[in-house]
């Protein structure tokens, strides 16, 4: 056998199994290596001294093909016919990589390298068409021969895996920069017939007649032609945005919120070059029709939003702002892709037409830092609410045009609506990345239509004997009642040494389906509840307690106004009562004791106790 | 016997979420991550990564994505250019179409991690393939799944890496 310098060092041979642990041979003649190839691995059991010869050998027959068109990878090295399997390191276990060749594809490669000269002109074309295509359909379009009406050559094979060697920005560019292209560009007709004529576009345009629409505006297009040319500009644009562009919405034909956007958006491309103040704009001017997450993020909200009833929190707040607040519509026509991702029961079609009162709008005032310390209580709650009584009307200048905006939806007119949305969403993005805090909120709503509309149907019957037997079942194990007490005493923590993250935490606890969302009907069931077993718990009346007081607390914080506006005796009539079947008969002093403690029966049992000399 | 040709095989590692998951993640999901990562591995001066579209390439770098956040150098391969695009192309077809995209299973880093290993032998760094197992054993991760499970990612700028023609 000819002697081969491996680069691994020369493993133990079979006949030194001294030099391996005694469990990871069986047998330390035969060595069981794993194959993979497209995606499938098997395993092979076969001799120590096997060379790499004999096991394609045994491959070929396996795999049924010819020797010759298998390649073996071992820790990136290709493995010679006349190595052995122990001289290149391959142990016990080792994975090898197969990779078949195909029959053709030495005679593929071949015809292809030969054509690649005369197929390069296309190539580029395909590449423009593919920049520019990419603004319709952002999902990966394959390239088409839809160009080859231009080419002399009558049959233009795909060459794929040859693409990136021409299809680099230098034959862009400098494809671009021939005249002859360049002419052909500017011809939109021209343009407009390779577009329309894409299988993929034709798709499209079927489900989508707005696409159409913009092929027929030649303004559009040109418009679009020259923000593909122009890198300086996308690069402009991208640098804005560059959060936001980074998901894409789920190829649905059925709606393509880039494509929607994009008639009213595109007239919002020119003023967005007078308006440098006005980055909002560019969210929804994507060229390349990035769908920005926050975007979903944001429509999913405005979905919930539009679902959940009006919180009765508004009254409460100073409402002199913004006088058509309950009824500032927002519409979004990425909301109805949404649905499709999601699912929900919501219909977008509610999203997007109906200006009924029960809307809220998102003013996308940046809130000053001191809001969140300013309004701990309101800010957990439906957060364009707290949004909307920003006062500040002059800083933003989206706010100015999401104003004048307003003013237009009686109007109702579609492209006016269209910058909104991109105002919005680019104002949110902003918002987001200012006030992390309210991006949790919107993570939050994310789940809320499973949440609230599960919450809305389960809390009338929450209070029933079989839920309530659960939840002491539940609570029967000590441990959960341990990670409770954990729980609330991290609360309480919290309330004391830095409150104003309650709200942050808040969100957190929603998710995890502790608190009902505020915009619930039944916002107080879930602490009584809590209190409920409270009184029927043997085991560990304590911390239940503290659980069910705690998050009284948190709630109350979590700006439940008609938990605050309730009287005091109403709230705590639960613990009026437990105080009582102790002992306290005072009414007067239990309740005044309870209010103290914030309905903390213990502490208020601590209280009337030293109160009463005990 | 001439010494095989060696060459680089790096990986291009993009934060998604641009800082945000930094700086969002305790809040939200209750644990750290430093970010959500999109990977590519970069091999005979090209890109390949695994997206919505497919397998993709691009010149290194040149998605919209921009430079990459880090690079880790995975090691040196033999594998010809030739012979890792017949690789590519029956990934392609196999375990890497492009239907086949879930942001979970079978995300841009399992392609990375597969095409690593083919590579070098040697998989790409845990915190990465780590992620969506991560995120999934938070309750927040739990609750958001079905809203995330559709989600596609296919960072733009590159093009197919498709099966070689005048096959039968």
């Amino acid at each position: 056998m000819p002697h081969v310098i491996s680069r691994t060092p020369r493993m133990a041979q079979s006949g030194h199994p001294s030099g391996m642990p005694a469990d990871k041979n069986i047998s330390p003649s035969v060595t069981r290596v794993i194959v993979k190839t497209a995606g499938k691995q098997e395993d092979f059991m076969i001799a120590d001294d096997t060379s790499v010869r004999q096991f394609k050998e045994k491959l070929s027959t396996h795999f049924k093909c010819q020797m010759d068109q298998l390649v073996l990878v071992f820790m990136g090295r290709l493995l010679k016919d006349h190595d052995t399997l122990s001289q290149r390191g391959i142990l016990d276990g080792h994975t090898i990589h197969l990779v078949i060749k195909s029959k053709r594809s030495s005679r593929f490669l071949a015809h292809s390298s030969r054509n690649l000269p005369t197929k390069e002109p296309c190539h580029r074309v395909r590449n423009t068409e593919e920049n520019t295509n990419g603004v319709y359909q952002p999902a990966g379009v394959s390239h088409t021969p839809v160009e080859s009406a231009l080419l002399v050559e009558p049959d233009a094979p795909k060459v794929h895996s040859q693409d990136r060697e021409v299809s680099g920005p230098e034959y862009v560019a400098q494809m671009l920069q021939n005249p002859s292209i360049q002419q052909l560009l500017s011809n939109t007709d021209l343009v407009r017939q390779f577009i329309s004529e894409h299988p993929d576009m034709q798709q499209l345009m079927q489900q989508n007649p707005e696409v159409s629409y913009i092929l027929d505006n030649s303004d559009i297009l040109w418009q679009t032609l020259e923000l593909a040319r122009n890198l300086a500009m996308i690069q402009e644009i991208m640098q804005i945005q560059q959060p936001e562009q980074i998901l894409e919405h789920p190829l649905n034909p059925q709606s393509h919120p880039g494509l929607e956007t994009l008639p009213g958006g595109d007239n919002a491309l020119g003023q967005s070059y007078v308006d440098c103040n006005d980055q909002m704009l560019n969210s929804s001017q994507d060229p390349f029709g990035g769908y920005p997450f926050p975007a979903l993020l944001e429509g999913q909200v405005l979905q919930e939003l539009q679902s959940s009833p009006p919180s009765p929190t508004p009254p409460q707040e100073p409402q002199d702002q913004l006088p058509q607040l309950p009824t500032a519509r927002v519409s979004y026509t990425s909301s109805h892709g949404l649905s499709s991702i999601t699912s929900a029961s919501v219909t977008p079609n509610k999203v997007n037409h109906t200006p009924s009162t029960h809307t809220t709008t998102i003013s996308t005032k940046a809130p000053s830092p001191t809001c969140p310390i300013q309004q701990p209580a309101r800010v957990p709650a439906l957060p364009s609410i707290e949004l909307t009584q920003q006062p500040q009307t002059e800083d933003i200048d989206a706010t100015i045009s999401l104003d004048s905006s307003d003013q237009k939806l009686e109007d109702d007119l579609q492209p006016s609506d269209e910058q909104t949305k991109s105002q919005i969403t680019g104002s949110m993005m902003q918002l987001l990345l200012n006030n992390p805090y309210l991006a949790a909120q919107m993570m939050l709503f994310i789940s809320m239509p499973q949440l609230s509309e599960q919450y809305r149907q389960q809390l009338p019957t929450f209070l029933q004997q079989t839920q309530l037997s659960d939840m002491l079942i539940a609570l029967a194990n000590p441990k959960a009642s341990q990670a409770i007490l954990q729980i609330e005493q991290g609360l309480q923590l919290l309330a004391t040494e830095a409150p104003v993250l309650l709200p942050w935490v808040a969100p957190y606890l929603w998710g995890l389906g502790w608190l009902p969302a505020p915009s619930c009907s039944h916002p107080d069931t879930v602490p009584w509840a809590w209190d409920v077993p409270d009184i029927a718990e043997p085991k560990g009346p304590e911390c239940c307690h503290k659980s069910g007081t705690g998050l009284q607390r948190l709630q109350s914080l979590a700006g439940d106004p008609s938990h605050l506006l309730q009287a005091p005796e109403i709230r705590f009539s639960q613990q009026m009562e437990s105080l009582q079947a102790m002992g306290f008969g005072n009414h007067h002093a239990n309740l005044q004791a309870l209010i103290a403690t914030e309905g903390d029966t213990s502490a208020a049992i601590c209280k009337l106790k030293r109160s009463q000399g005990f | 016997m001439e010494p095989p040709n060696l060459y680089p095989v790096k990986l291009y590692v993009y934060d998604l979420s641009k800082g945000l998951a930094r700086r969002l993640s305790p809040i939200m999901l209750g644990k750290q991550l430093e970010g959500i990562w999109h990977t590519s591995i970069v091999v005979h001066k090209d890109e390949f990564y695994f997206g919505s579209g497919g397998i993709s390439s691009c010149p290194p770098g040149g998605t919209l994505l921009g430079p990459p956040d880090s690079v880790v150098d995975v090691g040196s391969t033999e594998v010809t250019e030739e012979l890792f695009q017949e690789y590519l192309s029956s990934l392609g077809e196999s375990l890497f179409r492009r239907e086949a995209y879930n942001i979970f299973e079978n995300n841009c880093n399992t392609f990375t991690n597969e095409v690593a290993q083919f590579l070098t032998g040697r998989k790409i760094p845990s915190y990465i393939t780590d992620l969506p197992s991560e995120i999934l054993s938070t309750p927040f991760g739990q609750a958001l799944r079905p809203f995330l499970d559709p989600i596609q990612i296919q960072p733009h700028g590159g093009s197919p890496v498709g099966r070689p023609n005048g096959q039968s």
